[in-house]
Order: C-alpha cells, then structure tokens, then sequence
C-alpha cells in the first residue's frame, strides 16, 4: 500500500510544478513527471512478489511471472506521452519566438 | 549559439566511430523483439538516437547533406501503409485482421514469430524516422529573441 502512496506523492510534485512554477520548461518537466506518477503505479499494479519478468527464454523452466499487460498498456502510455510532449514543446517554441520569454507572466497578449 | 557550426573535434571523431555501432545495436534490439526485451519501440528510438548524435555534433547543415530528408520522409510516411497492407494480408490469407500467414518456424529461433517479425521493422522504421524528423523540425526554428 505505501509504494501507491509513494506514487500519489509523485503525481502531487508534477502538480505543483504545473501550478506553481512560471517557467514553461518547468511545467513542461512537471508534466512529464506527472505522466511517470501514473505508468509506475499501473507497472506496480501487476507486481507479484517473488515472480520474475514475463519473458520466456530458452532452457528455463516455466515459473511465476508478473501481469504482462499492464506494461503494454504503459508502452503504448509512454509513446502517447512523447507525442503529446513534442506537440508542447513546438508550442513552447514558437511562443518563444513570438514573445522572447518563456515566463508565463509575460506571455499575456491574446492578439496581435 | 553556433548551432550549424558543430562541435570540437573530439566529439566529431568520436561520433563518427560510434554511430555505426549505434544503428547496428538498434538493428539488433529490432530483430530480436520477439525474444528478448526491445522490439520496433525501443530499437526504433535507438535508430533515431544515432542520427540526433550526428545532427549535434556536426550540426543542421551538413546532415542535410549526409541524409536525404525528403526521402526519409517518405519512408516515415509510408510506413504506416505497409502496416495496413500485411493487416489486410492477414484478413485475405489467415481470417483476421493482422492474423499469421508466415511460417512460423521453431521456438526460440531467430524466425520463430510468423508475421510480428516485419511488423516490428516496419514499427521500428516509422518510430525511428518520425521521432528524428520530429527533433530535425523543431532544430530549424532560430533562437534569437522574439519581435
């Protein structure tokens, strides 16, 4: 129960960041850290203690393994994640070529 | 900020010896996906890896002469087809949607997987090329202040 706790304490960081900091490299990494809160709780969620990975090799014999599907699951989170992260970051970019700053006070102009 | 002008030349050299290592090693974590951890992912990103070390160390300009974008381009955006086409080779020749119609050889062997071998090259062409065209893009945008 304590490593899901741990991992809530994780997600609370990446929401301080988004809320607090005023840099946007800042929240940029905030999100990020938000997003590894998440995977790791749902990787933990298919732990079993005393089991090893879920990969079958030669000469081995068939032993209890951990729940394969929830790191699938987290693959596919991870790949998602980079996508929405590179689409943060060419937004990032250009409204720093706009406004010269990336400090979110500054970048007040709706227009023009 | 001399961007298109690369950096020293210990990083240059070293770059050139390691960068066919590098490819080889994300060739290697492609085709043994279905073995080992890896797979079209993680081999993929090592792919793309391997041309962002080039890009950095010698800068824009000249890997806009060593590799042919538009080409690459092409390749990333074909890719995703030739995902569709053996999905639909499945439905013609094994009943489903991305069913096995390969040979499926023996366990453990290099070809032991059926049709998830192509699969994860095609996979490992499409992560590799999108993610080094992505960085390649935001690379072009100037840095200098804005207005």
């Amino acid at each position: 129960m304590l490593v899901y706790i741990l991992c809530f304490g994780l997600f609370l960081v990446g929401i301080y960041g988004v809320i607090v900091k005023r840099d946007l490299v800042k929240i940029i990494l905030a999100l990020g850290i938000q997003g590894y809160a998440v995977n790791l709780m749902i990787v933990l969620f298919g732990y079993r203690n005393g089991s090893i990975y879920p990969i079958l090799a030669k000469g081995k014999e068939p032993v209890p393994m951990v729940d394969p599907l929830p790191q699938a699951l987290v693959l596919t989170s991870i790949v998602i994640e980079l996508g929405t992260t590179a689409l943060i970051v060419a937004l990032a970019i250009k409204l720093f070529e706009k406004y010269g700053t990336f400090d979110i006070t500054k970048i007040r102009r709706l227009s023009g | 900020m001399q961007q298109s002008e690369g950096m020293t030349i210990i990083v240059k050299t070293a770059t050139r010896i390691t960068v066919w290592i590098i490819l080889l090693y994300g060739i290697y974590i492609i085709f043994h996906g279905h073995l080992s951890p890896g797979g079209g992912f993680g081999g993929g990103v090592i792919i793309a890896l391997a041309f962002l070390n080039v890009m950095l160390a010698y800068g824009r300009k000249y890997t806009n002469n060593w590799l042919n974008i538009g080409f690459l381009q092409d390749v990333e955006a074909s890719s995703a087809l030739m995902f569709l086409v053996l999905g639909i080779l499945g439905i013609s020749l094994g009943g489903a949607f991305l069913a096995n119609f390969m040979y499926k050889g023996k366990l453990f062997d290099l070809i032991s997987s059926g049709t998830i071998l192509p699969l994860n090259i095609i996979i490992g062409i499409k992560v590799g090329m999108s993610l080094f065209l992505v960085v390649w893009a935001l690379a072009a945008t100037n840095s200098e202040k804005g207005d």
